[in-house]
């Protein structure tokens, strides 16, 4: 992330206010910021979203394209994950800076989304063991202010959400082969199903309690914190720690807990967004 | 390793020659460098010396698939290498700023303006095209690569002959050169590329830089044309302000360089191709022995000699008689001498003394004690300037008073002796 | 042939302009807080964010801090999903290197950075959506990021690209018109004093249109200055009214 350089003082400050449930900018613990989301805003992706989460800003485009599926997995798509931490971010990430945590990031987000219980890839599927479509997933960071993986997921769930595939027709050409016809109808498409993807709640251990979206000068003071992904019923379905410090396993079970608390109650305002935003676009 | 850092003095120097109109190397303002051409014994390897900057161009082919989204058009790959040996400022492995660059203007000089039938590249449409790679290494860097590159490729592209394929059905042979001969590439036209580096915020304007000019210089602007009169391509870089007149009398002159150079490469290549038709072996391997790759000749260049004897003349007379000494060697004790110390120097004097120690060499030779006079001499003329009379006084007596045959005081003398015979050794050798 | 397509008997292009005609240009300023200078330019369907930092210490090798002036360091990269195929590299290839080149040798020429002398200005700019003349978006977004930031300039620095079809100049090319294998010059401009910072142009041309065309870059790049400084006045009221002046 890029860093932010607090004093001490500054630290035992925050610390204190967090142990009495009041933070820098006045709230609670497990307040989220002021959070702004638009879709459809880059026109040639088939599904984009921009989310606004207090001084953080991230652009997610995804665009849909036809390739042969995983030998594994012969009737599945699958997604492909690109984070970009672009040098707009901080002057950190110039060159090839950002790429350590763009592989970091990236790397978790196919945990958490490339899998059959978040996304319906069999729907993804065209001709079992030859087409399916690949849905690349491509996020580009433009302002860092902490709590990366929470704004990342919101966003690639409002994209998902938002991402319209073409229709296809599978037609047996001359030689035996199958042709793929796109239809023309730029209205005649799929919608995929986001009611089980899940959100990412990072928990940042600060003194002895937990924060939820953390700003850049709290991370600096907590040293471990929790990634957990929740779906809309409240199950996890995916955790990690990450920091070098430790925590002790009553803190992570409390910490789980808030987390699920509060991702649930995530998911159901976003849903109803989302598609108040499509209804007025329609 | 980093490049010499170019001093002040030189800066201003080259600067204000520039302001008079003057070129380091005595060429007008809009005239190139003398250019050779020579080729190599492959088809398609040509060597180019732009005054001192030498770059060689080879190209090769080869059978690949196509790119997707142009199916039936062949591949062209231009690379063009900063190799160390033609600066100690260019890095191996590293890719520059400065190679970017170059290799971007390559690329949109001969990519860009299609000067080459790519789709006649095409063997097999969707499965097999030719792709033709180009290779510019420079060898020394003496100004103006971008031109130098720009012609050495352009050339190695006429001079190339790509192997004969046939289809026949679905089967593509490709015959090898001694089956049957090998064809040329369809080249459209030709561009080239003409650089101007311009001198105080614009005001000044030169043709062909060379590394000096290039160093001073604030920018650069590049217009690569062919000889119908056609801008493939313009760059202008470095942080100048240009305006709209300075561009279009540019491009003028442009033209006219550009169908020289053009002729130039015709009559080049015409000549190549007469010599290989006579069977002479030619190209890379032949020309070492005759020295004409390896050897970095300086041609001969005239030299203004009207006035060079009165302007000698002139500075001689003028010039301040220097002050006479009349070295008296010191006894500080009986059988110890020294000559010469404390004295002034004859740093500017040290050709006329050899030819006086030259005479006095063939002059005296034999005995010792007139060799040891003729030393007394030569240390004599040495000091003494202007051709003033010596005198031989009493010194010298005093000198060949230590010549008696003491032998406590003959050994100051051999030495003594050692020194002069010492120092006529080396005046002889001075004389080879 | 391709004349036909780009350039209709009525003068109409493909996208419904006159030859002369600019795309829409919409523009804001101060999109984001934490950088010390940023815009956000849409002309027509290509849309680019400029990001200024600085000026401010020299960052990396302070080997390369010069004595007398600030150094601009740019660097210009494509999201991945910006263009219709997708791209795998968003920088770091040449054409990005290139282009990051020619933005900081414009910028150099019209920044005053005898002002900073042992500074740096970092010039971060990003095409979100490309449809053709990424370089003047980027120019164009890059000055007013850099007016946002406070660091003063000769004169604004207005790019557009231009290209030649049919004996006429279309000023402001996109995409379709610009793979269309017509000849297309790239001029970034100080339109007060008309200089030229950056030229560029590839593909045959004539060398007797070459003066039309220039002239024809040029209206437009004033046309575009003119753009630019509404919206640099128009964001100063907002900020004065939001300042409470």
């Amino acid at each position: 992330m890029a860093t932010v350089q607090v004093s001490e003082a500054e630290k035992v400050y925050i610390l204190h206010g967090i142990r009495d449930d009041l933070r820098v900018d006045g709230r609670g613990c497990e307040d989220y910021r002021h959070m702004e989301i638009e879709t459809d805003v880059v026109s040639n992706t088939d599904g984009s979203a921009k989310i606004t989460l207090g001084h953080t800003a991230v652009l997610v485009g995804i665009k849909a394209e036809i390739g042969k599926p995983r030998p594994m997995v012969p009737d599945e798509g699958y997604l492909e994950f690109f984070v970009d931490c672009s040098a707009n971010a901080t002057p950190e990430f110039e060159g090839r800076g950002g790429e350590e945590l763009g592989t970091e990031l990236s790397n978790t987000l196919y945990k958490v989304f490339n899998n059959k219980r978040s996304v319906d890839l069999k729907s993804l599927c065209i001709s079992e063991g030859e087409h399916c479509w690949v849905l690349y997933v491509d996020v580009l960071l433009l302002q860092c202010d902490g709590n990366l993986y929470d704004a990342i997921s919101i966003a690639i769930k409002a994209a998902l959400f938002n991402t319209k595939i073409p229709r296809v027709q599978i037609s047996a050409d001359d030689e035996g082969g199958k042709e793929i016809e796109l239809s023309d109808d730029p209205y005649d498409c799929m919608r995929l199903n986001v009611e089980n993807v899940p959100c990412i709640v990072t928990l940042c251990k600060v003194g002895h309690r937990h924060v939820v979206d953390a700003t850049l000068q709290e991370k600096a003071c907590s040293v471990a914190s929790l990634i957990i992904s929740v779906t809309h019923k409240g199950t996890v379905t995916c955790t990690r720690k990450v920091g070098g410090g430790s925590l002790d396993p009553e803190s992570i079970f409390e910490m789980t807990e808030a987390g699920k608390r509060v991702g649930k109650a995530l998911h159901t305002p976003l849903m109803k967004l989302l598609q108040e935003e499509e209804s007025r676009g329609a | 390793m980093k490049d010499t850092p170019l001093a002040n003095c030189e800066r201003d120097f080259l600067l204000k020659a520039i302001e008079e109109k003057k070129r380091l190397d005595g060429r007008q303002t809009y005239d190139y460098r003398k250019i050779k051409i020579t080729f190599g014994t492959d088809y398609g390897c040509c060597f180019v010396d732009l005054g001192r900057t030498r770059v060689m161009a080879q190209v090769s082919c080869e059978l690949v698939a196509p790119k997707e989204n142009r199916p039936n058009e062949g591949i062209m790959f231009f690379n063009i290498e900063l190799s160390p040996m033609a600066s100690p400022a260019f890095e191996q492995g590293r890719q520059s700023e400065l190679s970017v660059k170059l290799n971007r203007q390559l690329e949109r000089c001969l990519r860009n303006s299609k000067c080459i039938d790519t789709e006649s590249l095409c063997v097999v449409s969707g499965e097999k095209v030719w792709q033709i790679r180009v290779d510019v290494h420079m060898l020394n860097h003496d100004g103006n690569l971008m031109d130098a590159a720009s012609i050495a490729a352009i050339t190695a592209l006429c001079h190339f002959r790509r192997p004969d394929v046939a289809i026949q059905g679905d089967e593509v042979t490709v015959f090898s050169p001694e089956e049957r001969d090998p064809i040329p590439l369809s080249i459209y036209h030709m561009p080239i590329s003409v650089s101007f580096s311009f001198f105080q915020q614009g005001t000044y304007l030169l043709v062909d830089p060379c590394e000096r000019e290039e160093r001073v210089m604030d920018g650069l602007l590049m217009i690569a044309m062919n000889k119908h009169r056609e801008i493939c391509s313009i760059q202008s870089s470095g942080g100048i302000m240009l305006l709209k007149d300075q561009v279009m009398r540019c491009s003028k002159i442009a033209s006219v360089k550009v169908s020289e150079i053009t002729e130039l490469i015709g009559k080049a290549l015409e000549n190549d191709k007469k010599a290989r038709k006579a069977g002479g072996r030619c190209g890379f391997a032949e020309s070492i022995p005759q020295e004409r790759i390896t050897a970095l000749k300086m041609e001969e260049s005239p030299v203004e000699m009207m006035d060079v004897t009165e302007r000698a003349n002139d500075i001689v007379q003028k010039a301040e008689a220097p002050p006479q000494t009349v070295p008296s060697p010191v006894v500080p004790v009986p059988g110890v001498g020294q000559v010469g110390q404390g004295l002034q120097n004859t740093w500017g004097l040290e050709d006329d003394d050899e030819e006086e120690e030259e005479e006095e060499e063939n002059g005296n030779r034999g005995e010792e004690q007139e060799g040891k006079a003729s030393k007394m001499e030569k240390y004599e003329k040495e000091e003494s300037r202007g051709g003033d009379v010596v005198e031989i006084s009493d010194s010298e007596e005093e000198e060949v008073v230590i010549l008696h045959p003491e032998t406590s005081d003959k050994a100051p003398v051999n030495t003594g002796s050692r020194s002069s015979s010492h120092q006529k050794g080396a005046a002889k050798s001075k004389k080879k | 042939m391709a004349g036909l397509e780009l350039l209709s008997d009525q003068g109409y292009r493909l996208d419904g302009r006159k030859a002369t005609e600019l795309r829409k240009v919409q523009a804001r300023m101060g999109v984001f807080a934490q950088a010390d200078g940023s815009a956000y330019l849409e002309q027509g369907n290509t849309k680019a964010l400029a990001v200024v930092y600085g000026p401010h210490e020299m960052r990396g090798s302070r080997s390369r801090t010069l004595h007398d002036r600030a150094v601009i360091n740019c660097q210009y990269s494509m999201a991945t999903f910006s263009t219709a195929e997708r791209k795998r590299r968003p920088h770091g290839d040449r054409k990005s290197t290139e282009m990051s080149l020619h933005l900081k040798q414009t910028f150099e020429a019209a920044v005053m950075t005898q002002l900073y002398p042992r500074s740096q200005i970092d010039i971060y700019v990003k095409i979100l959506q490309s449809d053709g003349g990424n370089y003047s978006v980027c120019v164009n977004a890059a000055t007013l990021a850099v007016i946002d930031a406070g660091i003063p300039m000769r004169d604004y620095v207005c790019a557009c690209t231009v290209g030649f079809v049919d004996e006429t100049p279309l000023a402001d090319l996109c995409y379709a018109e610009e793979s269309g294998g017509v000849s297309s010059l790239a001029l970034a401009l100080l339109p007060r004093g008309g200089q030229i910072a950056l030229l560029q142009m590839d593909a045959r041309l004539h060398q007797d249109h070459l003066e039309t065309l220039i002239e024809a870059a040029m209206t437009a790049c004033k046309g575009v200055s003119k753009v630019l400084d509404e919206v640099v006045r128009q964001h100063l009221q907002e900020v004065s009214v939001l300042t409470g002046e």
